[in-house]
């Protein structure tokens, strides 16, 4: 599963951090999302699935799990 | 008593979608102004209507619909957009600025608020909060507003701002007036004092510049290498003074309002003082019924908006407290649920103008509430509360909030 951010829409609410820090950070000019590394490490997928669906922006979304769209 | 001049209502407002309604005013014996917002919901209102009060405004009630006016600034612009109008207003930097030209003051700002410089202030908030409440715990009660809610965030804008701690009550007076005095004269002698405040302060801080967010405002250059226009500079100013305050206060009056009344919810937060991901997931609940801002904006040009004509310069009133309620978009929404694992609540707004200092608020919030209930003892409302502390307006919230509990 790899999950996927449009910078576009992030505006820094920062809740994919909050709820799953091992995936999402936020950087330190403007706090938007940061994704090291897209490939979903084993076990986090519910964690990241959570992480996306509390964005208010919508500008996170899951590809590749059979899902969500890619 | 000021006479209030309602002009008559629009002709490009069809009849069905007029509503008499005024959100400054709380009726007496409502103890929650929120729920004028809800009342208007359970009546079935129109979800887009026009009142003809406070010089006339749409209110949007639709969770989609006012996400999309905080997203659309091709129609709903931030510029000018006082309720009732009071023009000519400051032009808050970067507020009351459309994007693209909002970026300028809004980079030099987000780097001093985002997740990572906020983590880094916790142990000073974590200092001023105890300082506060240390006090109290031997006291047994307390007005929570004035003896900590005003306080708390007050103090925190002078500790970025690098002013003493002297001048706390210099700052709560100028606060005090700005977001309480319906007096006329009153409010356009306090705008102007906190502007001289300003100026002094950021004239100061060019003389000598420190490690706070005024220095990095006035030091600041723009894309050309020069320092940015004073205006703009007290401006911004401006905005962290109005925007951080009242905001604050008020949330933690509501949330403490709340945990007076619920001692199951309280002893739900000191059984998660240890765990950081529970304790934050409930305050986040808290931040979702508690949304004490209701929001402004001025339309652009004439234009159809979900099939209804809007007319430039029309204001817009949008009222977090029923977004964040919307059954559409929450489950069982009016259910206060610490566990609530998704919640796309919209009260720091969302979009271009989303609060920049989002983070620093939950930090003042979840700072607060730890150092509180680890000094505190179970506390409950205090039956000498006067009646009618309550306001409404673009903030809602308490003028006062006494409670007891059993001294150590």
């Amino acid at each position: 599963m790899r999950v996927l951010v449009d910078i576009s829409r992030c505006q820094g609410h920062a809740r994919c951090e909050d709820i799953c820090p091992e995936v999402f950070a936020t950087d330190a000019i403007e706090g938007k999302c940061v994704i090291a590394d897209p490939q979903v490490p084993p076990g986090l997928e519910d964690k990241v699935r959570l992480a996306v669906r509390n964005c208010p922006e919508g500008a996170l979304r899951v590809a590749g799990d059979g899902k969500g769209g890619a | 008593m000021t006479l209030q001049f309602q002009p008559p209502p629009p002709d490009h407002v069809a009849p069905e979608r007029m509503v008499e309604f005024d959100f400054f005013h709380i009726p007496p014996g409502v103890g929650d102004p929120a729920e004028i917002w809800h009342d208007l919901v359970r009546r079935g209102v129109p979800e887009i209507f026009y009142t003809p009060r406070n010089g006339g405004h749409w209110v949007f009630l639709d969770y989609a619909d006012i996400v999309e006016a905080y997203r659309d600034y091709s129609i709903f612009s931030t510029y000018q957009t006082p309720v009732p109008p009071i023009e000519p207003f400051p032009v808050v930097q970067p507020q009351a600025v459309d994007p693209p030209a909002h970026n300028t003051f809004r980079r030099l700002l987000a780097p001093m608020f985002t997740p990572i410089a906020v983590r880094g202030m916790t142990d000073e908030l974590r200092r001023r909060a105890d300082q506060l409440i240390e006090p109290l715990a031997e006291r047994g009660h307390c007005d929570f507003i004035g003896d900590f809610a005003e306080r708390f965030p007050t103090g925190t804008f002078l500790y970025l701002f690098g002013l003493p701690e002297s001048r706390l009550d210099e700052f709560l007076a100028l606060a005090n007036t700005f977001f309480r005095s319906t007096d006329p004269a009153a409010r356009a002698g306090n705008i102007t004092a906190i502007y001289a405040v300003l100026d002094q302060l950021f004239r100061d801080k060019q003389a000598n510049p420190g490690d706070d967010i005024a220095s990095a405002i006035v030091t600041a250059r723009n894309e050309a290498g020069e320092p940015h226009d004073w205006t703009d500079v007290l401006n911004c100013g401006f905005l962290l003074f109005v925007a951080g305050l009242d905001t604050v206060t008020n949330t933690l009056a509501y949330i403490w309002r709340y945990l007076a009344t619920t001692p199951a919810a309280q002893q739900h937060f000191r059984d998660q003082l240890d765990d950081p991901d529970a304790f934050l997931r409930a305050i986040e609940e808290l931040m979702r019924i508690n949304a004490v801002s209701n929001l402004f904006r001025r339309v652009t040009h004439d234009c159809e908006f979900r099939g209804v004509q809007l007319r430039r310069n029309d204001r817009v009133v949008l009222p977090n407290t029923v977004a964040n309620r919307d059954p559409r978009v929450f489950a069982d929404p009016q259910t206060i649920d610490l566990d609530r694992a998704v919640n796309v609540h919209v009260t720091f707004g969302v979009g271009p103008h989303r609060c920049v200092g989002s983070h620093l608020a939950k930090r003042e919030v979840m700072v607060a509430l730890q150092e509180w209930l680890r000094r505190i003892p179970p506390f409950e409302l205090d039956p000498d509360q006067p009646a009618g502390s309550v306001f409404g307006g673009s903030v809602m919230g308490f003028t006062s909030l006494r409670l007891r509990w059993d001294r150590r």
